[in-house]
C-alpha cells in the first residue's frame, strides 16, 4: 500500500467503493455490474440453448426443471439486470452526446422508476401466463 | 507536455457503435422476451414450440440479428472494461483482437444452433 | 453556536515514502466555526511540526488544501470543523487519490498540471482588462489568444472558478483507472480554451486531443467530478459539450461527402 500510495499507482477497482459518492457514480457502478453479470448470462443463456440441439426429449424434461423457484428468481433477477442496464443505457447515451446533462439526475430517478413499473408489469403477466 | 497524451487514436467510433448497438436492443430486445417468453402459456416454448418459431424466416433474421447486436454491445463492454482494469496501452490491439474473435465465435454458434433446431 | 472552544479528535494520515502509512490521532482545541484547515495549522504550530500539508489562501480560491475530509473530497479551508465532527469523529483526514502522495497530506501535482497545460489553458493574465472590453482595444498579436469579454460575460466567467485543487481528479472513477487519461480538470480545460481562443488550428487540435486516446471517450459518466467541484466548474458537463461537438462535426462531414 506504501509503495501503491508513492507511486500512485492505479486502483481500477475504485469504481467500487462508493463512501462518499454520488448517485451518478452509483449508476456507473450499477450500469457495470449489471453489463458483467448479463454478458456472464448471455454465455449462461447460449449454453442452456444448447441443449435444443439434443432434441426434443433433453430440451422438454429441462423445461420441466427450469420450473422450479430457484430458476425463476434467477429470471426475475436477469429481468431487473436488463431493466436497470437497459434504462441507464438510455441516460448514458443521451448525456454522453451532451443532450439533458442537466438533468442527468431526474434522468436516472424517473428511469428507475420506470424500471420498477415494468418488473410489476412483467411479474404480473408472468404469474398469468407462467 | 503535449506529447504525452494521445491524439491519433479514434475512441468515437467504439463508443458510438455501442450506443448505436444499445439503441437497436431496445426493440430487439423486448420482442426477444415478450415473443419467448410472454406469448405461449407456460411462458417457455418447448421443443416444438421453438421449432416453429424459428421455423419462420422473418424471425430467424431478427433472431440473428438479435445475436449479432447483443454479441456486439456485449464484446464492446468487455473491451472497455478490461481497458479500464489495466489493460496495458501496447496490449490493447491484441485485447480487441481477442474479443472480436470471441464475438464472431458467439455468433457462428448461435447461427448454427438456429439452422440445426428448425431443420 | 456558542463561542466556547471545543476540544476535538482528528485522525490523519501519515506517510513517508518506504514507510508504512497509518492513522495518527490528534486533539485539538478550535474556537467554534473554524475550519479543518485551522486544526491542521494548529496541530502543526503546537503539537507535530513533521505533519505535512499544503495551503495558502485559506479562501477557496487557491486550490491548495484540497484532501479527504471523512471519507469525502473537499477544502479544508471551508470545511468546518463542527461540521465534519458531526458527520464522523474522529474527523478522518486523508490525500487526495489519484495523485502520487509525497507525504502526509501532500500530493505530487506535476501529472495534473502537466495535463492542465496540455488543454494550453491560460490561467495567469499579463494585466486585468477593464470591462467591458472591446477587441479593437488590444495589439494585434495579442488579437488570436486573448479572451474577449465584450458581451455574455457569464459564458466565460465560469470556468475562471477552477482553482485546479484536483478534487475531480481524486474522485474520477477514470482516472483511478488509467494513466493516460487527461481527466475531468483537463477536459473542461481544453473546453474553456476552445470558447475563449480564436486561432482556428488550436482549436481543431484541441477537439482533436479531446477525441484520442486519452480523451473523452474514457470518461463512463460517473459525474462525481461535477458534483464535488467546489467552485461549479461542472467538468462533466462540459466533457459532455465536448463530445456532443466531436460527434456533430463528424455528422457533418458524413453529411457533406
Amino acid at each position: 500500500m506504501a509503495e501503491e500510495m508513492a507511486s500512485g499507482r492505479r486502483r481500477p477497482t475504485r469504481w467500487l467503493d462508493l463512501r462518499g459518492r454520488h448517485e451518478g457514480a452509483w449508476a456507473y457502478a450499477l450500469n457495470r455490474l449489471t453489463g458483467i453479470g448479463l454478458v456472464a448470462y448471455l454465455y449462461v443463456h447460449l449454453g442452456v440453448l444448447s441443449l435444443l440441439a439434443h432434441g426434443p426429449s433433453t430440451w422438454n424434461s429441462f423445461l420441466a426443471t427450469s420450473k422450479a423457484p430457484f430458476f425463476t428468481a434467477l429470471d426475475a433477477l436477469v429481468l431487473l439486470g436488463v431493466l436497470f442496464h437497459s434504462l441507464n443505457g438510455i441516460r448514458l447515451g443521451l448525456t454522453g452526446v451532451g443532450a439533458a446533462v442537466r438533468w442527468h439526475q431526474l434522468l436516472l430517478r424517473s428511469l428507475m422508476a420506470l424500471a420498477v413499473v415494468l418488473f410489476l408489469v412483467a411479474g404480473l403477466l408472468w404469474s398469468i401466463r407462467g | 507536455m503535449r506529447a504525452g497524451f494521445g491524439v491519433e487514436k479514434r475512441s468515437t467510433l467504439s463508443w458510438l457503435w455501442q450506443a448505436a448497438t444499445g439503441v437497436l436492443l431496445l426493440p430487439l430486445l423486448a420482442l426477444h422476451i415478450i415473443a419467448n417468453h410472454f406469448v405461449v402459456t407456460g411462458g417457455e416454448r418447448n421443443f416444438a414450440e421453438v421449432a416453429s418459431y424459428l421455423g419462420n424466416p422473418v424471425i430467424k433474421v431478427l433472431e440473428v440479428l438479435f445475436l449479432v447486436v447483443v454479441t456486439s454491445h456485449a464484446m464492446l463492454g468487455v473491451r472497455s472494461i478490461l481497458f479500464d482494469m489495466g489493460v496495458p496501452r501496447r496490449s490493447r490491439p491484441a485485447v480487441s483482437w481477442a474479443v472480436t474473435a470471441l464475438g464472431v465465435v458467439t455468433v457462428a454458434y448461435g447461427i448454427w444452433l438456429t439452422i440445426t433446431i428448425s431443420r | 453556536m456558542t463561542e466556547e472552544a471545543a476540544s476535538i479528535d482528528l485522525e490523519v494520515l501519515r506517510y513517508r515514502p518506504g514507510e508504512q502509512a497509518r492513522l495518527e490521532n490528534f486533539s485539538v482545541v478550535v474556537a467554534a466555526g473554524a475550519k479543518v484547515l485551522d486544526a491542521l495549522d494548529t496541530i502543526w504550530a503546537t503539537q507535530d511540526h513533521s505533519l505535512m500539508f499544503r495551503r495558502a489562501c485559506h479562501h477557496s480560491s487557491c486550490g491548495a488544501c484540497a484532501m479527504r475530509i471523512n471519507g469525502r473530497e473537499r477544502l479544508a479551508c471551508i470545511t468546518a470543523m463542527a461540521d465534519a465532527a458531526q458527520e464522523h469523529h474522529p474527523i478522518r483526514v486523508e490525500p487526495l487519490h489519484n495523485l502520487p502522495v509525497v507525504g502526509d497530506l501532500v500530493v505530487d501535482v506535476a501529472g495534473f498540471f502537466a495535463r492542465m497545460t496540455a488543454s494550453d489553458l491560460v490561467i495567469t493574465r499579463t494585466a486585468e482588462p477593464e470591462l467591458p472590453v472591446s477587441v479593437d482595444r488590444l495589439p494585434p498579436p495579442l488579437r488570436l489568444r486573448q479572451v474577449v469579454v465584450a458581451e455574455d460575460l457569464g459564458r466565460f466567467t465560469r470556468f475562471e472558478s477552477c482553482i485546479e485543487c484536483g478534487i475531480c481528479v481524486s474522485v474520477c472513477p477514470s482516472m483511478a483507472a488509467d494513466d493516460g487519461f487527461l481527466g475531468p480538470a483537463a477536459l473542461a480545460g481544453i473546453h474553456r480554451t476552445r470558447e475563449a481562443t480564436r486561432d482556428p488550428m488550436e482549436s481543431a487540435h484541441l477537439l482533436a486531443l479531446a477525441d484520442g486516446d486519452g480523451g473523452v471517450w474514457r470518461c463512463h459518466s460517473s459525474f462525481e467530478c461535477t458534483a464535488s467541484c467546489p467552485q461549479a466548474v461542472d467538468p462533466a458537463g462540459r466533457i459532455m459539450s465536448l463530445r456532443g461537438q466531436i460527434v456533430s462535426r463528424r455528422w457533418g462531414r458524413l453529411w457533406r461527402r
